[in-house]
């Protein structure tokens, strides 16, 4: 799944349901587009994140952009820089 | 309605503040007179607009802000020079962002091509023209830039005031804080990711995100706001900086914020406990501020549960939004409450008033004013004595009636500042588009006039600078030649004179040019050929109608308008205006208005059984006039000599059309009449009746337009009585009229 450019208030929505059809398999996020992540949608991959691990489903962030991984240290979400940084 | 209209309206309010405070701060670094506090008071307002902005979402203005307060940043971190060149990038960048706050309005567009061009101009500023300085947070600034470019923010760590904080050099003394955005400041367009920039920008370091409210994937509301943050900053960093940062956000992002040097005293200054208080939500919103802060505080600990609930007790109600102005307070230093306090008074000390209800007051004193003539009138009839008690009480009732009059009046008198300021905008792009070089030099700036005479001296002021930059002044070649510096000056000057507010344009350019505005006025048949006139007569032929033709307006000072129009627009507003010149040295247009169109000290006379009223600064003298002062012209003019001058006679009852013959001058009474244009006439009138204040009524807005009357009031009696436009009765072209009407026509 590719997440999209801008991931703000506006993307939340769509992310969470994006997201949802995914529950069950694999998390494989493309976040090589990702100019900015603003704090609703970190919560929601935050959410995600840990949501398909205690599922025992694979999660992966890759080709992830600079911004993507700059966005997600700024927030705070090292869980989401680890990943994005391992791809 | 929109619900966020009222919210809106306040913001464009305080953006009209901002975009002032910024202009003027701009002005003072670009002559010099600013220090770091007008640095920070411009960046300040650039910040603020933006921070409104973009609760609104009003993308564009956002990002054009964020540019600009970037390279203002820069200016203010030491990294970006205060020198000419760049300042007067920033204060053509200020010109654009009034076009984005215009465009946020829905007042206009903005041109898209010169912003993009003035977003790079300023990023330019930033990167030194060479390399540029590496940006603290990723790779672009708040996503997409319709600009397409990325703005560079001064690394602040390599900045000559650097801060330069380590996340792993523990350093005691810094600040504390932890916020919990809530769903409303989301809602709002606000993000917790703007807002850890604007703090990691201040040098924020051990960033954390709290998550454990953070609930499963399947029941997570993706627009509810489940984390807080914390963060660490230098001790050194300003209190008023990090709250600057949540500005915006206020209460729908409580913040705890402190100094470890207070947690190390143990005891918080009473200022620190009323801070903690200012979002009563936080208790909630945040069990401990400094849970998730790695370190613990390096002495005795501070029981943070029982100082947030003293701030309960002691702060219930959230402070006051508005906080002191100066920012940079010596971090680290007591806090000190008192002086806050006071400072918080100060900004009490204004409120906002909506203009209608001052209009309202003022319409209602108005009536006060006639009520009290009216009694006083009555008394009059009923032949007290001036002794009696009933005499003097209504004595006391005048004076006081008129001092609520000076005082309602004040309050909605304002100073030309706010037409002033935005003059240096309109005098750099005409200096651009005529290609010269142009200095504006305002004076009495703080000059007081009325609201109501204020929204009107733009277009007259705009026009008259036009007119002086693009005719007056010559290109900078001509002026080298001429011996003159390349850059001319050009002067706008208020004033106040005789009750009057005088408003002075003035240049130091060629000035006029006598020949050719004599042959215009020829060509145009406004004049005969062999007319005899003086220099003062041909200076002021451009203000006839018809003189600006297409041939003589240019793209800058035309646009359609004559120098009659902008004469006439003034005197509607009871004004008057006139012109100077010396050939080489240059012209001044003097414009003069009253200083209210609310009220006027006039004159009570009788013409024709009519009562009228002459405004009183229009009169130099009255006289009597003696018959053989009184000599004929023609078969029905007359002109009297008035120590050894000769004015023309104007009888006003038949200058009104009351009656069909002039009455003996020598049996009325005579007014001398002064207009500054028209020079002096000689009104002749019934009888004089005394001088009054009197409350103008807006004969345009009650009934419509009558000539040579003013407006009307209603006076002591009940009786409506007009004011008569002295200008126009005095006026050639309105005699003319009237000596080519057939007498009966007259009557």
């Amino acid at each position: 799944m590719e997440l999209p450019r801008i991931l703000d208030l506006g993307a939340a929505g769509p992310l969470w349901s994006n997201l949802s059809e995914h529950r069950g398999g694999a998390l494989d996020l493309d976040a090589s587009k990702v100019e900015r992540i603003g704090g609703l949608c970190v919560q929601i991959l935050l959410a995600a994140v840990r949501s398909w691990r205690s599922a025992d489903k694979p999660v992966r962030i890759r080709d992830a952009s600079d911004a993507f991984i700059a966005c997600a240290r700024t927030l705070g979400a090292m869980e989401l820089v680890e990943l994005a940084e391992a791809g | 309605m929109d619900p966020m209209e009222p919210f809106k309206a306040t913001f464009f309010q305080e953006c009209e503040e901002q975009m002032a405070e910024l202009e003027a701060g701009l002005l003072a670094l670009e002559s010099g007179e600013g220090d770091g506090e007008t640095i920070n008071a411009v960046f300040r307002a650039v910040h603020s607009v933006k921070g409104g902005a973009g609760a609104f979402g009003f993308d564009s203005l956002v990002k054009f802000a964020h540019v600009f307060e970037t390279a203002l940043d820069a200016m203010r971190s030491g990294a970006l020079e205060v020198e000419p060149e760049a300042v007067k990038i920033m204060l053509r960048a200020s010109d654009v962002l009034a076009d984005h706050v215009l465009e946020a309005k829905g007042q206009g567009q903005v041109d898209c091509a010169r912003a993009q061009a003035m977003a790079e101009e300023l990023a330019g500023l930033t990167s030194g023209g060479g390399e540029p300085l590496e940006e603290p947070g990723d790779g672009s600034v708040e996503g997409e830039d319709s600009f397409g470019f990325t703005p560079l923010m001064v690394d602040l760590d390599e900045a000559p005031a650097a801060r330069a904080p380590q996340a792993d050099v523990e350093e005691p003394g810094g600040w504390r804080l932890s916020f919990a955005p809530t769903e409303a400041m989301y809602a709002k367009g606000n993000d917790a990711l703007l807002l850890l920039r604007e703090l990691e920008r201040l040098g924020a370091h051990d960033i954390s995100l709290e998550s454990s409210a953070l609930p499963e994937f399947d029941f997570l509301n993706p627009e509810a706001s489940y984390c807080k943050w914390s963060a660490r900053l230098p001790g050194d960093v300003p209190e008023a900086d990090i709250r600057d940062v949540f500005d915006f956000v206020g209460d729908d992002c409580p913040l705890a914020l402190i100094h470890e040097n207070e947690l190390i005293k143990g005891a918080a200054p009473p200022s620190l406990v009323a801070d903690l208080g200012l979002a009563p939500a936080l208790a909630s919103a945040l069990d401990d501020p400094f849970a998730t802060t790695p370190a613990p505080p390096p002495a005795a600990p501070v029981d943070v549960a029982a100082l947030l609930s003293a701030a309960r007790a002691e702060a219930p109600q959230p402070a006051p939004k508005a906080r002191p102005a100066v920012k940079d307070a010596p971090a680290g230093e007591e806090l000190h409450a008192g002086k806050e306090a006071g400072k918080a008074a100060a900004v009490a000390a204004t409120i906002r008033v909506d203009l209608d209800r001052v209009d309202r007051l003022i319409d209602l004193v108005g009536e006060l004013v006639i009520n009290q003539a009216m009694l006083a009138q009555r008394v009059s009839e009923a032949n007290l004595a001036r002794s009696s008690t009933v005499a003097i009480g209504l004595d006391e009732l005048e004076q006081l009636t008129r001092e609520i009059q000076d005082s309602v009046m004040a309050i909605r008198a304002q100073p030309v500042k706010s037409v002033f300021q935005r003059m240096p905008r309109l005098v750099r792009e005409i200096a651009s588009a005529t290609r010269k070089e142009v200095r504006l030099v305002t004076e009495g700036e703080n000059t007081e006039v009325d609201k109501t005479v204020i929204e009107r001296l733009s277009d007259p002021i705009t026009h008259m600078l036009r007119n002086a930059i693009d005719h007056g002044l010559e290109s900078p070649e001509e002026r080298v030649a001429a011996g003159k510096p390349a850059e001319g000056v050009v002067r706008l000057a208020a004033l106040h004179r005789s009750g009057r507010i005088v408003i002075e344009v003035s240049d130091d350019g060629r000035g006029i040019n006598r020949p050719r505005v004599r042959d215009i006025a020829v060509s145009k048949g406004l004049i005969a050929a062999d007319a005899s006139l003086t220099d003062e007569e041909v200076d002021n032929l451009i203000f006839l109608p018809g003189f600006s033709t297409a041939q003589t307006i240019s793209d800058i000072s035309g646009r359609g308008v004559g120098m009659d129009v902008v004469k006439r627009s003034i005197q509607a507003l009871g004004g008057r205006i006139s012109i100077s010149s010396q050939p080489g040295k240059g012209s001044t247009f003097t414009m003069s208005l009253p200083l209210t169109l609310a009220v006027l000290d006039g004159m009570v006379v009788t013409a024709a059984e009519h009562t009228l009223v002459a405004p009183l600064t229009a009169i130099v003298e009255t006289l009597r006039p003696k018959p053989n002062d009184v000599r004929r012209l023609g078969p029905r003019g007359a002109v009297l000599a008035v120590r050894g001058a000769h004015v023309p006679l104007i009888d006003v009852g038949v200058a009104l059309g009351w009656r069909p013959n002039p009455v003996d001058p020598a049996a009325g009474v005579t007014l001398l009449v002064e207009s500054e244009v028209g020079g002096r006439a000689a009104l002749v009138v019934d009888a004089i009746q005394g001088q009054r204040q009197v409350v103008i009524k807006s004969l345009e807005a009650n009934y419509q337009r009558v000539e040579a009357i003013a407006a009307a009031t209603i006076l002591g009696d009940g009786r409506v009585a007009l004011i008569l436009d002295v200008d126009a009765v005095i006026d050639s072209r309105f005699l003319e009229k009237l000596e080519s009407q057939p007498l009966a026509q007259a009557s």
